[in-house]
C-alpha cells in the first residue's frame, strides 16, 4: 500500500542466505574455492559466431552445471539459460536461509532472455514457418526468466526488474536493502542474473571496450574487459525477523550509495565524480568514514575510461586501500555483476580474505591503492565496499559488514 | 506517509501534451492508424504511431540528437509532466527529484537495426552509435542529463502493467528518502514491426485496424507514446493505495490474483470510475470477471482502442488519464466497446467523482492496480 510507514529507528539488515553462480563455480562453496585460487575462468565463446569480433573469450557457465538439478521435463526444456542460472542461484539462497519468508524479489539485469531475441529473429529472416516462435517471444522478456525461477523455487511474491545497465545488481541490493532498514519490508531476496548473448557481445565489441587479450584490471597496460554470465541472489532480513526464528547472518549490509553521471551515455566524467559521489552516499548512509572500509570490490572492468575514473576515485576517498576486480577471473556479468560481486564480498567478509585482482602486471602511477595482485590472501576484513558503474551515467555502492 | 500526483504529462498519438491527449479522447477521437510491414516475410500490421513533429522540441537537444524514439517520447512527457505541476527545471529541482523509468520493450528500432547488422553484414560491421540507444535505462540516462538530476535514476522492465510498479517504487523511495521532494515517473514505448510481428505469434496482436474491448478477443493494435507523473509530497491528487503487483502462471490465477489486488486495494474505499487496461486479449476477460464481481456499477474506461497499447507506456498513461478524469469531473467514452461489460462507459459524461481505481493484467503474467483520490473539489 502506498500510505507507507517506516518504522522510526532504522532497522539492521543481515544477509541470511546467499546462492550464485558464476564461471568460477556452481555454488557458493565452488565459487569460494576458484575466489582463493585465483581461477581465471575466461574461455573462448562457444556458443555464437565470433570469427569477425576483435575479442573471442568470456566467462561462461558450463551447460552442465544449469542441467544439473533442474528438474528433465519438457517444462524445464523450454527455460532460457538465464531462467536456470537464476533457479539454481535461488534454490541456494533459500536453502541457506531456510524458514526465512521474502516478501518480494528486486532483481537486476541487462540482457534478459535476449538470446531467444535473437534467435527469433535470424529464424524470422531465414523462414516464413513460424513454428517456435511463441516460445521464443513469451519468454524473452527480462522478467520471464525470474518468474520462471521462482516457479521452480515454488514461491509467488511480487517481483520488480530493474535495469540500470552495469549497476543493475547493485541497484537491487540497494533498493531491498533500504526496504528491509527502514521497515517497509521484513525480508526481501535481491540479487541479479545476466545469460551471455550476442547482442550485447558484439555491441561491447564495436564499442572497442572489449580485448583480445586477458582482461587486467587497474594494470597500466589494460586493453579492455571481456564478458562473463551469472546470477546471485541474497535474502535479506531485520535483525529482528532472523533473530525471531534463529537464523545465521552471512554478513550486514550498512549503507548504500547511487549517483548519476550526465556527462555521456557511455563515457564517465574524466574526474571520476560519479563513481565518488556514490561511494560518498554509501559511507554516508552507513555512517562510516572512509578510512575504516579494509577492502574494495572494484567494477573494475579494465577498460581505459571506466579504470582511469573508478581509480581516481578510489584513491582519492579511500587512499591505500586494498583493490580488487573479480571481474579480472570470470568477466564482466553485467546486470548481474554487481549482485555476484556482493556475494563475494559477503564470503570475504565471512572467511576473511581479499579476492585476487589477476592477470596484473604493472601497477598505474596515477593511483595510491593497492592492487590486490593474482593472488588471494587473507586479512582482517570488517567493512567492504563493493562498486557498480554503468552505461547511462549509473553508479552504484554498498557498503557490507562483518558480523 | 501519503503521496500526491503533482503534475501529468503525456504525449500520444492524439496529442503532443496530456491536456491536448485529454481533449482528444473527450471528443471521442481515435488514433490514426498506419499500416507497419515486416519486409521479410510479407506481413502488416496496423499501429499508432506519435507525429514526429509532437517531439520536435525533444528533437532539438543536441544529447538526444542520436536518440532513439523512445527517449525523445519520455524527455517528452516528463517535461510536460513538470510543465503541468508549473515547474521549471533548475538547481533545486534537479537536486531533490529521483527519475524512475517504466519500459517494456525499450529501444527495438536501434536493436532491431544493431541485431540486423550483425545477422547480415557480419559483426565487425554492427555500428557503435546504435549500440548504446539499446539499453534499456538509455531514456532514462537522457532525462536526467537533460534536467541535471546527478542522484537517483532507475528503470523498471516489465509488461504493460510496469507503470504502476514504477509509481509503487517511487513511493518508497520517498519513504525511505525524506530528503527527496519529487518523483518523476515516466514509462515510453515505440513502435516498430518486429514487435508487432514478434506478439502475433503469440496470439496477442490482430492484423485489422480496429480491436474491441470486453467482446471478441481478438488481439490488440500497438501505440506509441509516453506518460509521466510527478509524485511529490503535497497537492490535491492523492495516491491513496498503490501495490507491488502479483504474478500469475495461468488465466485461473491470474483471477485470483486480480481479484487480491483489485479486491485488496479498494476494500476501504470503492472507487468511483475505474481506468483499464483492457486491450483486445485474455487482459479483458480477467478484467471483467473482477469488476463485475466487486464494482459491478463502476463505470469504466478503456482508453487503449483510442491510443492503442503502448505498452511500456500504457499503465502510467491509464493513471494519467483517471487523474485528469477526476481532475476535470469528465469521462470520456470507450471506443470500440464490446458487449460483455455492462458498467463499460460509452460515451463522455460529467462526473461527480473523487475516487478511481487504475488496473493493469499485463502479457507477461504481471497483475497491478492503483488508487487515486481528489482531496479537494476541482470547483
Amino acid at each position: 500500500m502506498c500510505t507507507m510507514q517506516g518504522s522510526d529507528r532504522p532497522n539492521r539488515v543481515l544477509v541470511t542466505g546467499l546462492g550464485v553462480i558464476s564461471p568460477l563455480g556452481s555454488d557458493a562453496s565452488t565459487n569460494l574455492g576458484s575466489l582463493r585460487e585465483g581461477q581465471d575462468s575466461v574461455s573462448p565463446v562457444g556458443s555464437f559466431d565470433v570469427t569477425k569480433t576483435r575479442c573471442q573469450t568470456a566467462g561462461q557457465i558450463p551447460d552442465d552445471w544449469l542441467e544439473n538439478g533442474l528438474p528433465s521435463d519438457r517444462v524445464s526444456e523450454r527455460l532460457h539459460r538465464g531462467a536456470r542460472m537464476a533457479a539454481l542461484a535461488l534454490r541456494e539462497a533459500c536453502a541457506q536461509a531456510q524458514g526465512a519468508h521474502p516478501e518480494l524479489m528486486v532483481v537486476g539485469t541487462t540482457g534478459g532472455g535476449m538470446s531467444f531475441g535473437e534467435l527469433f529473429y535470424r529464424r524470422l529472416l531465414a523462414t516464413k514457418s513460424r513454428k517456435g516462435f511463441a516460445q521464443l517471444v513469451g519468454n524473452y522478456t527480462p522478467q520471464k526468466p525470474i518468474q520462471d525461477a521462482l516457479e521452480l523455487n515454488r514461491l509467488r511474491i511480487p517481483t520488480r526488474i530493474l535495469t540500470n545497465a552495469c549497476s543493475s545488481g547493485s541497484n537491487a541490493i540497494g533498493h531491498g536493502f533500504e526496504l528491509v532498514r527502514h521497515g517497509l519490508r521484513t525480508c526481501v531476496v535481491c540479487g541479479g542474473y545476466e545469460p551471455l548473448c550476442e547482442l550485447v557481445f558484439v555491441g561491447f565489441d564495436s564499442l572497442q571496450a572489449a580485448t583480445a587479450e586477458k582482461i587486467r584490471p587497474f594494470d597500466k597496460n589494460r586493453t579492455g574487459l571481456v564478458l562473463g554470465e551469472g546470477a546471485a541472489f541474497l535474502i535479506l532480513e531485520s535483525e529482528k525477523s532472523a533473530a525471531q526464528r534463529g537464523a545465521v547472518a552471512l554478513a550486514e549490509i550498512v549503507g548504500y550509495g547511487v549517483s548519476t553521471d550526465t556527462y555521456h551515455l557511455t563515457q564517465p566524467h574524466p574526474s571520476g565524480i560519479g563513481p565518488r559521489l556514490a561511494m560518498e552516499r554509501a559511507l554516508e548512509s552507513g555512517d562510516l568514514e572512509a578510512d575504516t572500509i579494509d577492502y574494495v570490490n572494484a567494477h573494475g572492468t579494465a577498460t581505459v575510461f571506466n579504470d582511469a575514473t573508478e581509480g581516481a576515485a578510489i584513491s582519492e576517498l579511500c587512499g591505500r586501500v586494498p583493490v580488487s576486480s573479480t571481474k579480472s577471473m570470470m568477466g564482466h556479468a553485467l546486470g548481474a555483476a554487481g549482485a555476484i560481486e556482493a556475494a563475494f564480498c559477503v564470503l570475504a567478509l565471512r572467511d576473511q580474505f581479499l579476492p585476487p585482482n589477476i592477470n596484473f602486471v604493472e601497477p598505474d602511477p596515477a593511483w595510491k591503492f593497492e592492487v590486490v595482485a593474482n593472488h588471494s590472501r587473507p586479512a582482517r576484513v570488517t567493512h567492504v565496499l563493493s562498486n557498480s558503474i554503468g552505461f547511462g551515467g549509473t553508479n552504484a555502492t554498498l557498503v557490507l559488514k562483518r558480523v | 506517509m501519503k503521496f500526491f500526483i503533482q503534475g501529468i504529462g503525456a504525449v500520444t498519438p492524439l496529442g503532443p501534451t496530456s491536456l491536448e491527449t485529454w481533449a482528444a479522447l473527450c471528443r471521442g477521437q481515435q488514433a490514426p492508424r498506419i499500416l507497419l510491414s515486416n519486409p521479410v516475410a510479407d506481413r502488416s500490421y496496423f499501429s499508432c504511431p506519435v507525429p514526429g513533429k509532437f517531439v520536435a522540441d525533444a528533437a532539438r537537444q543536441p544529447r538526444l540528437r542520436r536518440s532513439g524514439v523512445i527517449s525523445l517520447l519520455g524527455a517528452a512527457a516528463g517535461f510536460n509532466a513538470l510543465a503541468d505541476a508549473g515547474l521549471k527545471p533548475d538547481a533545486a529541482l534537479s537536486a531533490g527529484t529521483a527519475i524512475v523509468f517504466a519500459i517494456c520493450s525499450g529501444g527495438v528500432n536501434y536493436t532491431r537495426r544493431f541485431y540486423h547488422e550483425i545477422v547480415k553484414q557480419g559483426a565487425n560491421a554492427a555500428s557503435p552509435i546504435l549500440f548504446p540507444e539499446t539499453v534499456y535505462n538509455a531514456a532514462a540516462s537522457h532525462l536526467a542529463s537533460l534536467l541535471g538530476v546527478n542522484g537517483q535514476s532507475y528503470t523498471l522492465v516489465g509488461d504493460s502493467s510496469v507503470g504502476l510498479g514504477a509509481i509503487h517504487f517511487a513511493t518508497e523511495l520517498l519513504t525511505i528518502q525524506p530528503q527527496l521532494d519529487h518523483c518523476l515517473v515516466v514509462g515510453t514505448e515505440e513502435a516498430d514491426w518486429l514487435l508487432a510481428d514478434a506478439f502475433a505469434s503469440w496470439r496477442m496482436t490482430t492484423n485489422q485496424d480496429q480491436f474491441e474491448v470486453y467482446g471478441r478477443v481478438g488481439g490488440t493494435i500497438f501505440g506509441e507514446g509516453a506518460a509521466a507523473v510527478l509524485i511529490g509530497r503535497t497537492g490535491p491528487l492523492a495516491i491513496s493505495s498503490s501495490s507491488a503487483g502479483l504474478p500469475f502462471r495461468s488465466f485461473r490465477e491470474s483471477e485470483s490474483a486480480a481479484r487480491e489486488i483489485f479486491g485488496g486495494l479498494c476494500a476501504q474505499e470503492l472507487p468511483e470510475i475505474i481506468v483499464s487496461s483492457a486491450n483486445g486479449t485474455f487482459a479483458d476477460e480477467v478484467e471483467r470477471k473482477v469488476f463485475c464481481e466487486f464494482y459491478p456499477s463502476v463505470p469504466v474506461y478503456a482508453l487503449k482502442p483510442a491510443t492503442g497499447e503502448p505498452l511500456g507506456a500504457s499503465a502510467l498513461l491509464q493513471v494519467a488519464v483517471a487523474g485528469l478524469a477526476l481532475r476535470h469531473q469528465q469521462l470520456p467514452g470507450t471506443l470500440a466497446a464490446g458487449s460483455k461489460l455492462p458498467s463499460l462507459n460509452r460515451t463522455t459524461r460529467c462526473l461527480s467523482a473523487s475516487r478511481a481505481l487504475v488496473t493493469a493484467v499485463g502479457f507477461n503474467h504481471q497483475v497491478n492496480a492503483l488508487n487515486l483520490y481528489l482531496t479537494q473539489s476541482p470547483y
